[in-house]
């Protein structure tokens, strides 16, 4: 099921949440509005985790996780990290990172199985991003931006990348991923698709700006309530063209 | 959304008010005071300053209204021949080409005013100048009531039209009257048309919007059309005429078989017929309304025969709703919505835009690289999980909940260790010092701390058990203990050099110079030599030998001679006791020159001596009431000061 939210008039939620099969990290902000449509969605499912990393909101953009565990930059204090272990489920590794480029989220995307990483990040934190969320690691670029987190969102069933990615580079990063793929945009044409949205195996959350095309583009694509990946190329295709082109 | 928002045109007002506005405005904005023995360059300029205001004030106004309305030539053809059906193009053009007229003639008026101004030669021929101006252009004004009238009716019907954009997808409705397009329209959208049961209930168009297929849609509906030539429809027709002509759009021609509108099947084939070359290149769907009445199977053979000639040519589909019973209007929209879309969609992909966005249109599906699966995991709770539902009322608490209970943002603080996952609920809310004995305690948070400083301890005490941290104290021999003692002294000594030198550095106190200082005695010189290891005896032998020198000085004259007594054996006397110095005397070298100044001093005085006048040292008592400070008319603050 695909929500729109808005964290304190901003639409983008994936700076301020962090979203992963197995629990949901959220900024601590002005009201519990933004907190509380996460609430209401995965509730009893996964914990849902008021914190802040490094004393900062920007949760999303600085850590990154999967089901198996969860990174954190240097930033991140005692305190923080101590919060962290004593509400995330003892199945998920925590481990901080002395990496120089410390918004982790920004320079890494990942699902439970594969992830892409900025080509410029240490040997060491390959290695432990490796060994902490079990995964393979890729160092690679999308449609030429380094920052691999903010322009793509991925999960274990699909994944939106920047929509300037060529036709050739998503046939490329689906094979490494090993999910389908799809150029899009969320926010009203915005290509901050890590900014603009957090999903996971089940749900999806976009910023309030989304449209109608680009949610149902998400939806079929993460394969959200029995959506298939194949209805953007068929049932959607002429909706798409006419709303793009 | 739409380009095209005429609501903004700003009002257009009637001629006498036009020119009410301007002239108080003149009066408003402009300087009023003026007098006849002002220069007359001044004058000038004063009137010439009015005349050109009121030009700047009618131009503004008029420009405002020549840039507000749109131009026929520059707008979508769909709204220039709107507007032509509406307000006459011939007539809107007239009406702006006047205004503009109207414009150039007060910018001329204004020209030929000042340049006369220039020659006024008083007051008041500049003032009947600047009258003649103003009246002028007011008439010209004045003249333009017509045009500023329509105008203005212009404008409030132009803000009262529907916004349709001409570009986006569009349902269009159109037919005979009553035969049930804006019920359809109201089915449809939420635009609530007015249904009556009579023929041109509609009389003008009306649009709605609704959504399809993630995409927004507009559905217009047109007032109906009769069948006859172009040249007699009238205005309410040719609104439907000029949106089928223009709009590409999908357009549903909806039929009445039952003929409840009081038209035959004949006459409504008739009309598809005569309006079909309106049609081209557009999708077109029959629509045949009210079959809660009348349904095509029904038919008579003859007029079945009228409805098939139109079916079928030119890709024209027909379909059947009632709006009565909403039976087939969904599938309606739903077929004449695909039928435009997949138009839409064929056009835009013979043109070039559509290649930027093909990608996005790409699925990529991956190659298998291994044979590991990657299935997705969903935890079992999500997929049955309760939707959460505002209005249950056993809906599961909320933190907005919590915090609307709580005072509200701002004021409700949330409990971040409530939902901690420990060994025991009871351990959620222990506090840790973050700090401890100078340590930071996050840095000793080991699961293994325990076993590790068992080992630290057992470590230590085998170290002390070897006699690790035993000290060797063997004695120091005889040169370390000599070289121990030097040193000493030498530190001893250093530190001195170092006091003395603090304390006569930075002395915050005056110094005494050496010449002040008391008299050194002969004495200490003999102890200092002595303590160098010197001999004195040689200089205080010097020091104790009596100077040589005369027993008296030389004694002045003047001093004898005011000290009175003089002689051999006051001498002694004279060098103990001080004595009185005349002072009249003092600053004459001589005692010549004492002289020469008393005699002056005397020829000085003789005069008033003389005549026992009053001099500098006579008493005197001034007047007391000088008449200058009291006679006369006082003001403030002039009695002790003039």
């Amino acid at each position: 099921m695909a929500v729109r939210a808005q964290f304190e008039n901003s639409n983008d939620i994936g700076v301020f949440a962090m979203l992963t099969n197995s629990y949901c990290l959220v900024a601590i902000g002005g009201s519990e509005n933004f907190y509380s449509v996460f609430e209401s969605e995965l509730a009893d499912v996964i914990p849902v985790i008021h914190t802040s990393i490094g004393g900062t909101r920007i949760i999303g953009r600085l850590c990154v996780g999967n089901r198996h565990g969860l990174l954190l930059p240097s930033s991140t204090t005692d305190q923080e990290l101590q919060h962290l272990r004593n509400s995330l489920p003892e199945s998920v590794a925590i481990q901080r990172v002395e990496e120089r480029l410390s918004a982790l989220g920004n320079v890494i995307a990942c699902n439970d199985y594969v992830a892409l990483v900025h080509p410029d990040v240490d040997k060491e934190t390959e290695e432990i991003i490796a060994d902490v969320l079990k995964v393979e690691v890729f160092r690679q670029t999308i449609a030429g931006n380094v920052l691999v987190g903010s322009y793509c969102q991925l999960s274990n069933q699909g994944g939106i990348v920047h929509p300037k990615t060529s036709v050739e580079d998503q046939d490329e990063l689906s094979s490494l991923l090993q999910i389908p793929l799809v150029a899009g945009t969320v926010n009203r044409g915005s290509d901050l698709i890590g900014a603009g949205l957090v999903v996971n195996d089940w749900s999806a959350f976009a910023g309030l700006d989304t449209t109608s095309t680009e949610l149902s583009v998400i939806e079929s694509i993460f394969k959200l309530q029995d959506a298939q990946p194949t209805a953007i190329v068929n049932q959607m295709r002429d909706s798409l063209i006419d709303s793009m082109a | 959304m739409s380009i095209y928002n005429f609501k903004k045109v700003q009002v257009v007002p009637t001629a006498t008010d036009f020119v009410d506005i301007t002239l108080s405005k003149i009066q408003r904005k402009t300087p009023t005071v003026i007098h006849a023995h002002y220069q007359i360059t001044r004058i000038r300029q004063f009137y010439m300053r009015k005349v050109k205001f009121a030009q700047d004030c009618f131009d503004e106004r008029l420009n405002q209204i020549l840039t507000d309305f749109p131009k026929l030539d520059e707008i979508h053809p769909f709204y220039s021949d709107l507007m032509n059906v509406l307000y006459d193009r011939d007539h809107y053009k007239l009406a702006l080409g006047q205004i503009n007229t109207a414009r150039n003639l007060i910018d001329n008026v204004a020209k030929d005013y000042a340049r006369l101004l220039k020659f006024g030669d008083s007051l008041f021929r500049c003032k009947q100048l600047k009258k003649a101006a103003l009246g002028r252009m007011a008439t010209i004004m004045k003249r333009q009531k017509d045009s500023l009238a329509y105008l203005e009716q212009v404008r409030q019907h132009l803000a009262r039209l529907p916004s349709i954009d001409p570009n986006t997808r569009t349902l269009l409705v159109c037919g005979y009257p009553n035969v049930g397009k804006s019920s359809f329209m109201n089915k449809l959208t939420r635009a609530e048309v007015e249904v009556q049961p009579y023929a041109f209930t509609t009389k003008s168009l009306f649009v709605g919007h609704m959504d399809y297929k993630y995409l927004r849609w507009q559905v217009i509906d047109t007032p109906g059309i009769l069948d006859h030539p172009l040249e007699q429809r009238n205005t309410i027709e040719m609104q439907s005429i000029t949106a089928l002509a223009h709009l590409r759009a999908c357009i549903l021609f909806f039929i009445d078989l039952s003929e409840q509108c009081g038209y035959s099947i004949a006459d409504q084939v008739k009309l598809y017929h005569s309006i079909k070359p309106l049609f081209a290149n557009k999708p077109l769907m029959l629509v045949v309304n009210k079959i809660d009445v009348m349904k095509p199977e029904d038919l008579g053979p003859n007029e079945k025969k009228l409805v098939d000639e139109i079916i079928g040519k030119d890709g024209v589909e027909m379909a059947q709703l009632s709006c009565y019973t909403e039976e087939g209007v969904m599938n309606v929209r739903n077929q004449a919505c695909d039928k435009l879309l997949a138009s839409r969609v064929e056009n835009k992909m013979k043109g070039s835009k559509v290649n930027d966005v093909l990608n996005k249109l790409h699925l990529s599906q991956p190659q298998a690289r291994d044979d590991k699966d990657r299935p997705a995991f969903v935890p079992a709770g999500a997929d049955h999980r309760v939707k959460y539902d505002v209005n249950d009322p056993n809906r599961p608490k909320l933190e907005r909940d919590l915090e609307a209970e709580g005072g509200g943002a701002g004021v409700f603080n949330v409990d971040l260790k409530k939902r901690y996952e420990l060994g025991n609920p009871e351990w959620k809310y222990d506090t840790i010092p973050e700090i401890m004995d100078g340590k930071n305690v996050a840095d000793f948070i080991d699961p293994e701390i325990e076993a590790k400083l068992e080992a630290l301890e057992k470590e230590e005490e085998r170290l002390i058990a070897e006699g690790f941290y035993e000290e060797d104290d063997d004695l120091m021999d005889e040169d370390d203990e000599i070289i121990a003692q030097e040193a000493q002294k030498l530190k001893q000594k250093t530190l001195l050099i170092r006091q003395a030198h603090q304390q006569q550095k930075g002395k915050n106190r005056p110094v005494i110079p050496q010449n002040r200082k008391p008299a050194r005695k002969v004495q200490d010189l003999a102890t200092k030599m002595e303590t160098m290891g010197v001999d004195s005896s040689a200089v205080l032998e010097r020091a104790s030998r009596k100077r040589a020198r005369s027993e008296t000085r030389g004694e002045s004259i003047v001093r004898d001679a005011s000290m009175g007594v003089v002689g051999e054996h006051e001498a002694k006397r004279k060098r103990s006791q001080s004595a009185a110095r005349d002072r009249s005397v003092a600053g004459l070298g001589s005692e010549k020159a004492k002289e020469v100044a008393d005699k002056i001093r005397n020829r000085n005085q003789v005069q008033s001596n003389l005549f026992a006048k009053r001099g500098e040292s006579d008493r005197h008592i001034q007047t007391k009431m000088p008449k200058h400070l009291f006679a006369g008319k006082r003001k403030a603050g002039k009695t002790d000061r003039r």
